[in-house]
C-alpha cells in the first residue's frame, strides 16, 4: 500500500486571551492510498483541528506551530499559499458538519459547483456545467435541482451536494469532518454508503472524523482514537472492537449501547475532558483512567508500534 | 392576504397615533414650556396693539381678544394640521410655512443625497477592509468609526473651508452655486437639472459648491456605516461557508465578493435608520456652508424668533421622520420574511 | 441572590481598559482639569475685553483674541466649565426622570407601561437635535434651561434600558420566591431590581454622553444655549465663523478642537466599555 499522507509531530495551538489551548499536540500517523481512516474523539479532543490543519484552514486564534504534513511527498506546511490553493479542492477535498451553513445561502448550488470547477480548470462554462451535473447525478441529485438554493434542499441532499462539490475533481483524499452528525440515522447510513461507493469508484482515501466509534468501526479500515490533543491508538477496525489496546478505547467501546447485550444502565466514562489550557501532566488521560499507574502521572507515554498497530500508553511499555 | 400586506397595514395604522403623538409633543413644547414667547419676540416695551396682533397670530386669543382655552387651542392646532396648514410666518407677511419649506427643501435633499452617497462609499469601503483584514486594519477602522462619530460637523466644515477656500483657494467657501448660473428648475436639484438641460457651466459651479459640504456630511455619517460594515463582514467571514469555499480552493478575491453580498443585508437596513442622523447633520452642514436649505431656513427663523415657522418646521420634520421610518420598516420586512411575524 | 458584590463587580470591572479607553479617560480628565483649575490657568476674565481685537496667538494670548478682544485661551478653559456643567446637569436630570419612570413602568406594567412606552418611543424617534432645538427655543437661554432641554431628549434612552432590565429581572426566579414569602413591592424594587439597574445606567451614560456634548455644542452654535458673555465653545465657533475669510483661523480652530476632544474622549470610553462587556459575554 502506498503512503498518501504522512503527519509528523503536528502541533496546532490556539492562542486565546485566557491561555494557550494545545488542541493538537505532537500527533503523528499516516494514511494509505484508498483507505478509510476513522478519527474518533470527544468534542475538544482536537480531531477537527487536526482535519483543518491538513489543509491549513485553522481559524484564528489558532496556528500550526510545528510538525510536517507530507502529502504525496510534499510538505504541505511549507507550500506557498498559491500552490496550496491548487491542492485544496483538487487533490484534497473537505466536507463539513453542517451542510446548511457550509453553502453560500445566497447562491444557487449549481453556480457554486461551476465556480469550484472553473477555479481549478480552464474549461468552457458549458463543459463545467456538464461536469457539475454529472457529479450531482453521481451523488443522487437530479438535474432539476441544479438551480436550487441551499435552503430549498433537505439536510441529506445538502450534504450530498457538499460531497459532490468536494469530490468533483477526483481528489485523492477526502477529509470528512463529522459529515453525518447533523443528520438522522437513516440518512446517515445512506451518506456513508455514498462515501463508500465514491471510494470504490474513485480510489479516494477518506479521513472520517467523528465522535461515533460504532460508526467508524463499521465503516472504516483503520481506527485512530484521539484524546485531549493526543493520539491514543491506531488499529485496524476489526482488531479495535475485539482487542482494544488503550484504556480510553476500551471505555469508549463499553459505553456503546449494544442491542444484543442489553444492560441495566448505560456505562459512561467518569470525569470530564481536561481544560485544554492546562492539561494534566504526563499522560493526559490518567485522571479518568481505571488502569493508571504511577508513571502515568509524571511522564507522557511515547508512541509504540505493536504488530502493525500504534498505541500510546505506559501499559505497553514493558516496564520502562 | 399575504403576511407582507398585513404587516404594511398594521404599520400604517401605527403611523397615525405616532404622528399624533409627535405633533402633540411639539404643541406641548411650544405652548406649555415656561417663558412667554410674546415677550421674547417683541420685548417688554411693545405697544399693546402689537401684542394683541401677535397673540392672535399665535392662536392664543381669538378675533374678539378673548383668550382661547388650551384644549381649544390644541384642537385648532390639530384641525389646521389636518388640512395641511403648518401655520404662517410671523415675519415674512404671513407666508404659509409649508410653502416656504417647499422652497428650501430641494437644496437640503440634494445635500442629503450627496452626503449620504459619500458616507456609504467611504464607510462601506473602509468597513469592508477592516472586517476582511482583521488585526491592525480592524482596529484602525474601529478608531475611525469612533472618531468620526464624535466629530462636530460645523468644526469639520470650517476646517475644510479654512484649508480649501481660504488658504488654498481652490473651492468656494459656501453657497450653492455662483449667482446667475442657476439651471432652469425641473427637479430643484441643481446638479440634476443642469445635466438634464446640458448647462455645463451650471453643473461645474454646482459641483464645486457641493464638494466640501457633502464630504463634511459624508465623513461624519460614514462612521456609522463603517462600524456596521465592519462587524457584519467580520461575522460573515467566520461563517462556515467561507471556510468550506476556501477548502475548495476558491481564491480570496472571489471570496470577498460572496462575503460582501452576504454581509450587505444588515448594512442596508442600517442605511434606512440613518435618516435622523442625516437630517441633523444636514442642518449643521447647511448653516456652516451657507447652503440655502432647510437647516439655514430653520436657523434663520430661530434667530428672528419666528415661532410659528419654527413650530411648523419641527412638525414637518416629525411627520417626515415617522413616514420614512415606516417605509424603512416595510422595506425591511420585504427583504427579511421573518420580520413580518 | 444579588447582593452588593455583584454590583461592585459590574460597576468597577477589573477592567483591563483597552488603550482606547485609557486615551478616552485621559482626554476627559484633561478637560475636567481645565474646568476645575481655570482661574489658575489664566489671569484673564473670559467675559471681558482684555486685549486688542483679532490678535493671532502670541505670548500674552496663547490662543489669540476674538473680535471683542476676549482672550481665547480663557474662553476655552472657562468654556470647559460651561460645557461640563450642562453635561452634568442634563445627565442628572435625565437619570432622575428616566430611571424611576423606567422602574415603575417595567415593574407595574399594564396600561401605565404601555402609555409611557408609547410616549417615550415617540420622543426617542425624534431626531435628537431637532427636538432639543424646539425645546430650547421655547425655554429660552441659560445653563439650566439648556440642560433641561437636553435632558428631556435623553430621558427615553434611560427609560428604555432601565425598563428592559427591570422586566427581565422581574421574571427571575428569585424575585418570584421573594414575592412568595411576602416581600413588599418597594422592598423588591429597592433590594433586588435597583442594584442591578445601576450597571445599566452606567452603560447608557457612557454610550450617550458623547451625544450630549455634541448636542450642547450644536445648541450653542444655534445661539440657543447660554447668553452672550458666558464662555461656551459652540458659541465661540459660531462667533468666529464669519471671520474665516479674513484668515483668523484661531477663532474657530480651538473651540472646535475642544469639543472634539471631549466628545472623542467620551466616545472612546464608551467603545472600550462596550467591547469589554461583549468580551465578557462570549465564552469559548
Amino acid at each position: 500500500m502506498e503512503e498518501l499522507l504522512g503527519i509528523n509531530g503536528l502541533k496546532t495551538y490556539y492562542f486565546t486571551r485566557d491561555g494557550v489551548i494545545r488542541a493538537v499536540d505532537n500527533v503523528s500517523f499516516m494514511m494509505n492510498k484508498g483507505e478509510i481512516l476513522g478519527l474518533v474523539g470527544e468534542s475538544g479532543s482536537g480531531k477537527s483541528s487536526l482535519g483543518l490543519s491538513i489543509i491549513r484552514l485553522v481559524p484564528s486564534p489558532g496556528r500550526i506551530v510545528g510538525g510536517k504534513i507530507f502529502f504525496q511527498g510534499v510538505d504541505l506546511l511549507k507550500l506557498p499559499e498559491k500552490e496550496l490553493r491548487r491542492i485544496r479542492g483538487r487533490r484534497i477535498g473537505m466536507i463539513f458538519q453542517d451542510p446548511l451553513t457550509s453553502l453560500d445561502p445566497l447562491r444557487r448550488i449549481g453556480d457554486q459547483m461551476v465556480e469550484t470547477i472553473s477555479v481549478h480548470m480552464s474549461i468552457e462554462k458549458r463543459d463545467a456545467k456538464e461536469m457539475a451535473l454529472r457529479a450531482l447525478e453521481r451523488v443522487g441529485i437530479t438535474a432539476d435541482r441544479f438551480d436550487d438554493y441551499p435552503h430549498q434542499l433537505s439536510g441529506g441532499m445538502r450534504q450530498r451536494v457538499m460531497i459532490a462539490m468536494a469530490t468533483i475533481l477526483n481528489p485523492d483524499l477526502l477529509i470528512a469532518d463529522e459529515p453525518t452528525t447533523a443528520l438522522d440515522v437513516i440518512v446517515q447510513s445512506r451518506i456513508m454508503d455514498l462515501l463508500a461507493d465514491l471510494k470504490k469508484n474513485m480510489g479516494m482515501a477518506i479521513l472520517l472524523i467523528t465522535h461515533d466509534l460504532a460508526l467508524v468501526i463499521e465503516r472504516s479500515d483503520r481506527v485512530a482514537v484521539m484524546y485531549a490533543g493526543e493520539l491514543c491508538e491506531i488499529s485496524p477496525s476489526e482488531k479495535v472492537s475485539q482487542d482494544p489496546l488503550h484504556p480510553y478505547t476500551q471505555l469508549l467501546l463499553e459505553s456503546i449501547p449494544d442491542i444484543e447485550r442489553p444492560r441495566k444502565e448505560l456505562r459512561y466514562i467518569s470525569g470530564s475532558p481536561p481544560d485544554m489550557r492546562n492539561p494534566p501532566s504526563g499522560c493526559r488521560f490518567w485522571p479518568r483512567c481505571p488502569k493508571a499507574l504511577d508513571v502515568c502521572r509524571k511522564i507522557s507515554p511515547r508512541q509504540l508500534e505493536l504488530d502493525g498497530r500504534l498505541v500510546r500508553c505506559h501499559l505497553y511499555n514493558g516496564g520502562r | 392576504m399575504t403576511s407582507l400586506k398585513v404587516f404594511i397595514i398594521a404599520r400604517l395604522l401605527l403611523l397615525i397615533p405616532t404622528i399624533l403623538l409627535l405633533v402633540s409633543l411639539v404643541f406641548f413644547i411650544m405652548r406649555v414650556m415656561p417663558g412667554d414667547p410674546v415677550i421674547a419676540i417683541v420685548g417688554m416695551k411693545a405697544p399693546p396693539e402689537r401684542v394683541l396682533e401677535l397673540k392672535k397670530a399665535l392662536g392664543l386669543i381669538d378675533e374678539a381678544g378673548n383668550p382661547i382655552p388650551l384644549p381649544i387651542q390644541y384642537f385648532n392646532y390639530l384641525a389646521s394640521l389636518f388640512q395641511g396648514d403648518l401655520g404662517r410666518s410671523l415675519i415674512w407677511g404671513k407666508r404659509p410655512v409649508l410653502v416656504e419649506i417647499m422652497e428650501h427643501l430641494p437644496a437640503t435633499i440634494e445635500l442629503a443625497i450627496s452626503g449620504f452617497l459619500v458616507s456609504i462609499i467611504l464607510g462601506v469601503f473602509l468597513g469592508a477592509i477592516g472586517g476582511w483584514r482583521g488585526g491592525k486594519a480592524n482596529s484602525a477602522v474601529k478608531i475611525y468609526s469612533a472618531v468620526t462619530y464624535a466629530l462636530f460637523i460645523p468644526w469639520v466644515g470650517m476646517l475644510f473651508q479654512l484649508i480649501f477656500a481660504v488658504w488654498l483657494k481652490v473651492l468656494p467657501v459656501g453657497g450653492r452655486i455662483t449667482p446667475g448660473l442657476e439651471p432652469p428648475t425641473i427637479t430643484g436639484l441643481y446638479l440634476l437639472d443642469s445635466l438634464l438641460t446640458s448647462r455645463w457651466d451650471s453643473f461645474a459651479s454646482a459641483l464645486k459648491h457641493i464638494i466640501l459640504p457633502s464630504i463634511t456630511l459624508g465623513l461624519v455619517i460614514s462612521g456609522v456605516f463603517s462600524r456596521v460594515t465592519r462587524t457584519s463582514v467580520e461575522e460573515v467571514m467566520h461563517q462556515d461557508f467561507v471556510v468550506a469555499a476556501r477548502a475548495r480552493g476558491i481564491p480570496e478575491h472571489k471570496l470577498i465578493i460572496h462575503v460582501l453580498r452576504n454581509a450587505f443585508i444588515p448594512i442596508m437596513t442600517m442605511m434606512g435608520l440613518q435618516l435622523a442622523l442625516l437630517m441633523t447633520g444636514a442642518i449643521l452642514t447647511e448653516t456652516t456652508f451657507s447652503w440655502p436649505g432647510m437647516g439655514t431656513f430653520l436657523f434663520e427663523r430661530i434667530e428672528y424668533r419666528d415661532y410659528t415657522t419654527v413650530q411648523g418646521t419641527v412638525v414637518f420634520f416629525a411627520i417626515i421622520v415617522s413616514v420614512v421610518n415606516m417605509l424603512v420598516d416595510v422595506l425591511y420586512a420585504y427583504i427579511d420574511p421573518r420580520i413580518r411575524y | 441572590m444579588y447582593t452588593f458584590r455583584p454590583i461592585l463587580v459590574k460597576l468597577v470591572p477589573r477592567a483591563r481598559l483597552s488603550t482606547l479607553g485609557l486615551v478616552g479617560v485621559g482626554l476627559v480628565v484633561f478637560t475636567i482639569f481645565l474646568a476645575i483649575f481655570a482661574p489658575l490657568l489664566t489671569p484673564y476674565d473670559p467675559t471681558k475685553s482684555v486685549g486688542p481685537s483679532f490678535q493671532p496667538p502670541c505670548w500674552e494670548h496663547p490662543l489669540g483674541t476674538n473680535k471683542i478682544g476676549q482672550d481665547m485661551w480663557s474662553r476655552i478653559v472657562y468654556g470647559a466649565r460651561t460645557m461640563l456643567l450642562v453635561v452634568l446637569i442634563s445627565t442628572v436630570v435625565s437619570i432622575l426622570i428616566g430611571v424611576p419612570l423606567g422602574l415603575i413602568s417595567g415593574y407595574i406594567g399594564g396600561l401605565l407601561d404601555r402609555v409611557l412606552s408609547m410616549v417615550m418611543d415617540a420622543i426617542y424617534a425624534f431626531p435628537s437635535l431637532i427636538l432639543a432645538i424646539a425645546i430650547a427655543a421655547a425655554m429660552g437661554p441659560g445653563i439650566i434651561n439648556t440642560a433641561i432641554a437636553i435632558a428631556i431628549v435623553y430621558v427615553p434612552t434611560y427609560f428604555r434600558m432601565v425598563r428592559g432590565q427591570t422586566l427581565s429581572i422581574k421574571e427571575q426566579l428569585y424575585v418570584e420566591a421573594a414575592r412568595a414569602i411576602g416581600t413588599g413591592h418597594l422592598s423588591i424594587l429597592t433590594k433586588y431590581i435597583f442594584p442591578n439597574v445601576i450597571s445599566i445606567i452606567a452603560v447608557v451614560f457612557t454610550l450617550s454622553v458623547a451625544d450630549v456634548v455634541l448636542t450642547e455644542a450644536a445648541l450653542s452654535f444655534f445661539g440657543l444655549s447660554v447668553p452672550a458673555p458666558t464662555p461656551d465653545w459652540g458659541f465661540d465657533l459660531r462667533a468666529g465663523h464669519p471671520y474665516l475669510l479674513s484668515g483668523y483661523w484661531w477663532l474657530v480652530t480651538f473651540p472646535g478642537l475642544m469639543i472634539m476632544i471631549l466628545a472623542v474622549g467620551f466616545t472612546f470610553i464608551g467603545e472600550s466599555a462596550a467591547e469589554y462587556l461583549q468580551s465578557r459575554e462570549v465564552r469559548i
